[in-house]
């Protein structure tokens, strides 16, 4: 059996080798990345099949848990560092053309330990560690939203970096307050505890621990950083805090809720929330004129709804909510990544500037189309089933508060059709003047990852089959506490 | 007063703690908001280690054969701050870098200045 | 306005927590995982310093991911502050009096020597890899205030930053060699008290010594070299 701490291990000792690679040759320290990520990639896939009988649970050190940190691959957390290895292994291949200018050693080495840091909190079982880990994940955004040094990075970084060091220190407290209640800090031994003390005590680490945790993962109204860092970074991390970061913080609030506190009373609270989320993105995108900023509101749109699905908290629900972070994932990557070089070539990050590209870039705008097609919903790609898989959770609560829900949440997909259909017009029905024969194709090595993410899309969007399984026991393993207790601690 | 003895390190921690909060949402300078960043950590660290401490409680090593196991204050808060400390000190390295280009490119560290990016 | 909102926000945040407060009375001891490794560290890990035997043995992991946070703010702000870098006019330094020229020689290696003394007794006595490469950092911050002209080499700090991480991890991958489990301590547990004991607690904390030495040290001299 492969042992999942190597899925941290092995990036973190690469990436903390990149400069002896770059001592041997400049150009060996940019395949670092890729070659990581394949390793995650394969490893997380092999693990698959036997998560999906038990839960591995390692620990670190050689100790029993409680008393040392140790590692839990369930579904949940090998379905999370798969999709993490993916697209942070497409996205690196991306940047192997795309990144020319400035300290790209150092930008390799940001971006492998950011990955890093994401599968450490997916992974891990200890709540200090996820903490630990969730640092590593922010602190290496706020240096990479600033790596361009231009005037909007820097100030979007400075931004972000405030409102996540608040976040960090809040959820300290509530992992202080914890341990003082609990007198552990496994995350499994902490839930088994938690009716012991009366429930207004714990619900004051709860609260802390979500919005700190919140922050990250851009639930309204804690996501005022996320339209500014997401579009001035450079593109390729855009792609990677909308389609991995933000992921990996719902994940984290959705672990602390399910499974640490098993909070079903907060669910409600937790829809509402999602809903006003979902409507507050999507009509702020409607009103964008730059480009990137409408994706970057795009998602927090999408998170909305993946938030209203895991608050749903029936099995339907929670498969819903899993199905579009690996939509989302994928369809906002290949948004990015597709921006990316049509800023790249027209040099503005203005909507109207991009009119024509349909003829100039045939490819990126098919790619382009595709994941907006998809983040809308539209059938035969991987945004359909995803949000239909919602809709039905949603009708079978039959209450009337729930269909009145969903309608606004499809008020919400409307207007996203809405704006995606306004860009996406701009891309080919727009702009006579440029005349057919001048392609500006984006290099091979972009449009490579592109074309993965395009089939991937459509492939699982027409064989959802692909993902069931391992989706339905990730939704499992999140409603059912008791079962993830016993699978820790025995 | 015996309120007092029993919370005066709490009350100390959260006292930073909401002093360090109220900087950073009042101020308008990067400076002090970076300040007030730092002093937040230093009352959550404080609060921490209050947590693991023990009444007349010695430090958790076994320096000498005499000392009683009895009376050694909780090891793992203290490990924890070690860590948080190290944190705090990266966050505050990467917001001072930030802090000087900023200056360099705005001419200006108040933040209700810099307003390039908005909704 | 601003203020007003701020205030109350604090106050409900306040009345929360001492609601959870209420529940944690300070200084009696409650907690089980503390007093479990009081009770078995020394024998399990074969540190006298608990807290070191928390922070490199038990709780290993946390550090390896706390040594990678320094590391990322280290690059970071190498990142942010190469990037853009204006080319400034070379400034004459003045250069400093001889007796602050000699002392910060005199002093530079005692400091060194001390910063090691601390991380290399990590396990025996209070301190270890972190507060040791906070001292061997500010031996280096001397060495900028005194004998100004004097620079670290970028490419040593480079590779002791490098090779750290690196030996942290492969110790770590050696011991799911060996033992199963990784950061296993996989090497012979000695005598408690004695300088060679306690497995792999004194190799890790020297690499962290080295490393956040060469880290906080290149922060500084990041920022120094700017402020220039």
């Amino acid at each position: 059996m492969v042992n999942p701490v190597l899925l941290i291990a092995v990036p973190l000792g690469l990436a903390f080798a990149i400069p002896l690679f770059g001592f041997i040759s400049q150009k060996l320290e940019k395949y670092i990345p890729p070659v990581a990520m394949l390793f995650n990639l394969i490893v997380s896939l092999s693990l698959i099949p036997k998560v999906l009988e038990q839960p591995i649970v390692v620990s670190i050190g050689g100790f029993p848990p409680p008393f040392c940190i140790n590692l839990v691959a369930g579904p949940v957390g090998v379905l999370f560092s798969a999709i993490i290895a993916l697209v942070g292994f497409l996205v690196s291949i991306y940047a192997l053309d795309y990144i020319k200018e400035g300290a790209t050693e150092k930008y390799h080495m940001l971006y492998l330990l950011l990955l890093t840091g994401a599968t450490g909190v997916v992974l891990t079982g200890d709540i200090f560690n996820l903490f630990v880990f969730f640092e590593i994940l922010c602190i290496s955004s706020y240096a990479l939203v600033a790596y361009l040094g231009n005037r909007a990075g820097i100030e979007s970084a400075v931004k972000y970096l405030i409102q996540g060091a608040i976040g960090s220190s809040l959820v300290l407290i509530g992992v202080a307050l914890l341990y003082g209640l609990f007198g552990t800090l496994n995350m499994a031994d902490i839930a088994r505890n938690i009716d012991s003390v009366s429930p207004i005590s714990v619900f004051v680490p709860l609260v802390l621990l979500i919005t700190g945790l919140g922050i990250e993962g851009a639930i309204f109204p804690l996501n005022a950083w996320l339209p500014d860092a997401h579009s001035s970074a450079p593109s390729s991390i855009s792609a990677i805090l909308s389609g991995i970061a933000i992921e990996v913080g719902i994940y984290a609030v959705a672990r602390v809720i399910f499974t640490v506190f098993g909070a079903s009373s907060i669910f409600l609270f937790l829809v509402l929330l999602g809903l006003l989320t979902l409507l507050v993105g999507e009509m702020s995108a409607f009103s964008q004129k730059n480009i990137k900023r409408l994706l970057a509101y795009s998602s927090i749109g999408q998170i909305g709804l993946i938030v209203f699905a895991l608050g749903i908290a029936t099995s339907y629900g929670v498969v819903g909510g899993l199905f579009q972070i690996i939509s989302h994932s994928l369809s906002k990557a290949l948004l990015f990544l597709a921006v990316g070089y049509m800023i790249y070539r027209t040099g503005s990050m203005d909507i109207s500037t991009l009119d024509g590209m349909g003829k100039r870039m045939p490819f990126t705008s098919l790619a382009f189309t595709i994941g907006a097609f998809s983040l809308v919903g539209l059938p035969p790609f991987v945004g359909f089933p995803s949000k239909f898989l919602i809709v039905r959770a949603a009708l079978a609560k039959e209450e009337v508060l729930f269909t009145v829900l969903i309608a606004l949440v499809l008020l919400g997909t409307v207007i996203e059709g809405a704006y995606f259909f306004r860009v996406i017009q701009t891309l080919y029905f727009k702009g006579k003047r440029v005349s057919p024969n001048k392609r500006e194709e984006a290099p091979i090595a972009a449009l490579i990852p592109i074309g993965i993410l395009m089939i991937l899309i459509i492939v699982i969007g027409v064989y959802p089959r692909l993902v069931t399984d391992i989706l339905n026991s990730a939704a499992s393993e999140l409603l059912n506490r008791i079962g993830y207790i016993k699978g820790v601690l025995g | 007063m015996s309120f007092l003895n029993h919370y005066i390190y709490y009350i100390g921690a959260f006292g930073l703690i909401f002093i360090g909060l109220y900087i950073v949402l009042v101020k308008h300078n990067l400076i002090k908001v970076i300040i007030g960043l730092s002093i937040m950590e230093t009352g959550v660290n404080l609060f921490l280690i209050s947590i693991g401490y023990i009444k007349g409680g010695t430090a958790p090593i076994f320096s000498t054969p005499e000392i009683e196991a009895a009376r050694m204050v909780d090891p793992v808060p203290q490990a924890l701050v070690l860590t948080a400390i190290v944190i705090g000190v990266a966050v505050l390295a990467l917001a001072l870098s930030l802090a000087i280009r900023l200056y360099q490119h705005y001419g200006t560290l108040n933040l209700r200045k810099i307003k390039e990016q908005r909704w | 306005m601003r203020r007003i909102i701020s205030i109350l926000l604090l106050g409900i945040i306040a009345l929360g927590i001492t609601l959870s407060l209420a529940k944690i009375p300070f200084g009696t001891p409650k907690t089980k995982v503390g007093r479990y490794y009081i009770d078995k560290g020394v024998e399990e890990t074969g540190a006298t310093n608990i807290v070191t035997s928390v922070v490199v043995n038990y709780r290993a992991f946390d550090t390896l991911g706390e040594v990678t946070v320094l590391f990322i703010a280290a690059i970071g702000l190498g990142a942010v502050l190469t990037t853009g870098r204006r080319k400034k006019p070379e400034r004459k330094i003045e250069p400093a009096s001889l007796v602050l020229y000699t002392g910060c020689r005199f002093l530079f290696p005692l400091i060194l020597l001390f910063g090691a003394y601390i991380f290399v007794h990590g396990h025996l006595t209070p301190g270890g890899g972190f507060q040791g490469g906070a001292i061997v950092a500010s031996a280096f911050v001397l060495t900028y205030l005194g004998c100004r002209e004097r620079r670290i080499s970028e490419r040593g700090s480079k590779l002791a930053e490098s090779l750290g991480g690196l030996i942290f991890v492969i110790v770590g991958l050696v011991g799911l060699a060996v033992g199963g489990y990784f950061l296993m301590n996989f090497l012979p547990k000695g005598i408690p008290n004695f300088l060679f004991s306690a497995g792999i607690i004194p190799i890790l904390y020297i690499v962290i010594g080295v490393k956040v030495g060469s880290e906080l040290a290149g922060i500084i001299d990041n920022l120094i070299e700017e402020s220039e």
